[in-house]
């Protein structure tokens, strides 16, 4: 039950991940590489405002990575829209070396650490097994989280323009979707999510790095990969299957988990062979805003 | 006052020009048809009016006031939708979603559940097929869902992009027959179309467009001349 449960809260939270990403992308055709720095900045803001309420210290985080993407965007996506794919995907590259070193600077090349939620590292007994209370918060936020996703992409206005925006910018922007409006919402709202990335991936390892956030990160983008890069369906469903079969190689590998990665890079070539443009494509990949 | 006055119009893409002085005006409740060989710069007339690409110089005014070098969201809240060519609705969204959509660049929103039921009734197919994904619909019916979208903006100028491109000849007549009911309301039309003959027959008057400029402008009287119409479609040597 346990590895399980570790399985879905894991899946969950690379779900989380891919979301934030696919959100982004949806609207601009850029894969956000400083999608990574927005989780570490918010782990390093709940490190350090752990003296405050959980709820506060996580409120100031999600609150920094939401205005950091919104300037990351302001200041050097918005200048770069209109050039070619591999320009903007250069520049969040270097955006994500540049956050990584300022990080460095302002809180030091070695891990900084508090015990996050103390709470939460005990275990509980629910119907004669032994579950971590992590994995169960895990799970409920991630839960909750994609929730709350899915009405706001499903049922509301402002997710009626990101499907759309996702498929078609251009023809979005001829029918009065405003892409300054729309664009700076989904880099906030990524942020945000980033913020509850990085929440409970200190939760797990408090030990905060200036490249604390670039694994789930790239594990992410391999998600989305898998579940189909033009939709945020797609993408939470590849980000969720990632984390998934990674916690169960992980689990189950034994001595061989160092191999963990390899099967799971195998089960994505595999498929990519049956499914080219992800499980959940719309075969619009290549367009851009 | 014309309601839509294009002056001087100079476009392109990058540092190729497409079009070369453009000039032309619309009066309310009329229809203007502008035909032409392929790259003769028909589309990208439309997209340079609708905001989509940029204008080198020259203006666009709509009701009086200038809309050039607007973004394309800002200019369909003034009063210009654009039906762009292939339609580009969105096939994985349903019928009333992508209406939806539409009212996104309507001003007033207080009518905007009237003006959804005010285009049903124009187009009866997207009432029965409200829940249909958009991408289920034939050929005729994303037609004419595209123009709806457009409509539910509440457009005094309404720019079409080859609307009969890949339509049989009786969805074409369909079309353009709603497209005389969206005329007679007031609504004025600019369509852009090869086929130059549906056009001239449909428009108050018509604009041959060739390279890039005005080559001639015709009546629906003075298009019976076949040959000065294959002559100013083609070129003085055709």
């Amino acid at each position: 039950m346990q590895p399980f449960l570790d399985a879905i809260s894991l899946g969950g939270t690379y779900a989380l991940a891919a979301l934030g990403l696919g959100l982004v992308f949806g609207v601009m055709r850029l894969v956000n590489f400083a999608h990574a720095e927005l989780i570490t900045i918010s782990a390093y803001v709940i490190v350090v405002t752990n003296d405050l309420p959980l709820i506060v210290s996580f409120g100031i985080a999600a609150l920094t990575a939401a205005l950091l993407a919104i300037l990351t965007e302001l200041t050097i996506y918005r200048r770069l829209r209109g050039t070619g794919p591999a320009i903007m995907l250069i520049a969040s590259f270097g955006l994500s070396v540049g956050l990584q070193k300022s990080f460095e600077l302002i809180f030091g090349a070695l891990p900084r650490s508090a015990a996050v939620a103390p709470w939460m590292t005990g275990s509980s007994e629910i119907a004669g097994l032994n579950i971590t209370v992590s994995s169960i918060v895990t799970v409920g936020l991630t839960v909750a989280i994609l929730l709350a996703m899915g009405f706001l992409v499903e049922q509301t206005n402002l997710g009626l323009q990101l499907r759309a925006a996702a498929t078609d910018f251009k023809t979005s922007r001829l029918l009065g979707v405003r892409s300054n409006r729309l664009i700076g919402s989904a880099f906030a709202i990524s942020g945000i999510l980033a913020a509850f990335v990085g929440f409970i991936l200190v939760v797990e390892n408090p030990q905060v790095d200036p490249m604390f956030g670039l694994n789930i990160t790239i594990l992410a983008l391999v998600g989305i990969v898998i579940g189909g890069i033009s939709s945020l369906r797609g993408a939470a469903l590849g980000g969720f299957i990632v984390g998934f079969i990674l916690s169960i190689l992980n689990t189950f590998l034994g001595n061989a988990r160092v191999y963990a990665y390899s099967y799971l890079f195998l089960a994505v070539v595999i498929i990519l062979l049956v499914r080219p443009g992800g499980l959940l494509s719309k075969g619009n990949e290549m367009e851009r805003v | 006052m014309a309601i839509l006055d294009v002056r001087d119009l100079k476009s392109g893409y990058g540092k190729v020009d497409v079009l070369f002085g453009i000039s032309f005006t619309l009066e309310a409740g009329e229809s203007l048809g502008i035909v032409g060989p392929n790259g003769a710069g028909k589309s990208t007339l439309l997209k340079t009016i609708a905001g989509e690409i940029t204008t080198k110089s020259g203006e666009v005014n709509l009701q009086g006031a200038s809309i050039t070098g607007n973004k394309p969201e800002d200019i369909v809240r003034l009063g210009l939708s654009l039906v762009p060519e292939g339609r580009q609705i969105f096939s994985g969204l349903t019928v009333t979603e992508n209406l939806m959509l539409g009212l996104t660049g309507r001003r007033d929103k207080s009518s905007a559940k009237a003006a959804v039921e005010q285009v049903k009734s124009l187009f009866p197919v997207l009432n029965t097929h409200a829940d249909y994904q958009a991408g289920m619909l034939s050929g005729g019916q994303q037609q004419q869902l595209a123009i709806a979208r457009a409509l539910v903006a509440d457009p005094k100028v309404l720019l079409l992009d080859e609307p009969s491109l890949g339509l049989a000849p009786t969805v074409i007549a369909d079309v353009f027959s709603k497209l005389r009911e969206i005329t007679a309301s007031g609504t004025s039309v600019v369509i852009v179309e090869q086929r130059a003959h549906l056009v001239t027959a449909f428009a108050n008057k018509t604009l041959i467009l060739r390279a890039g400029k005005i080559q001639a402008s015709l009546t629906p009287e003075s298009a019976k001349d076949e040959e000065g119409l294959r002559r100013a479609y083609f070129g003085a040597n055709s």
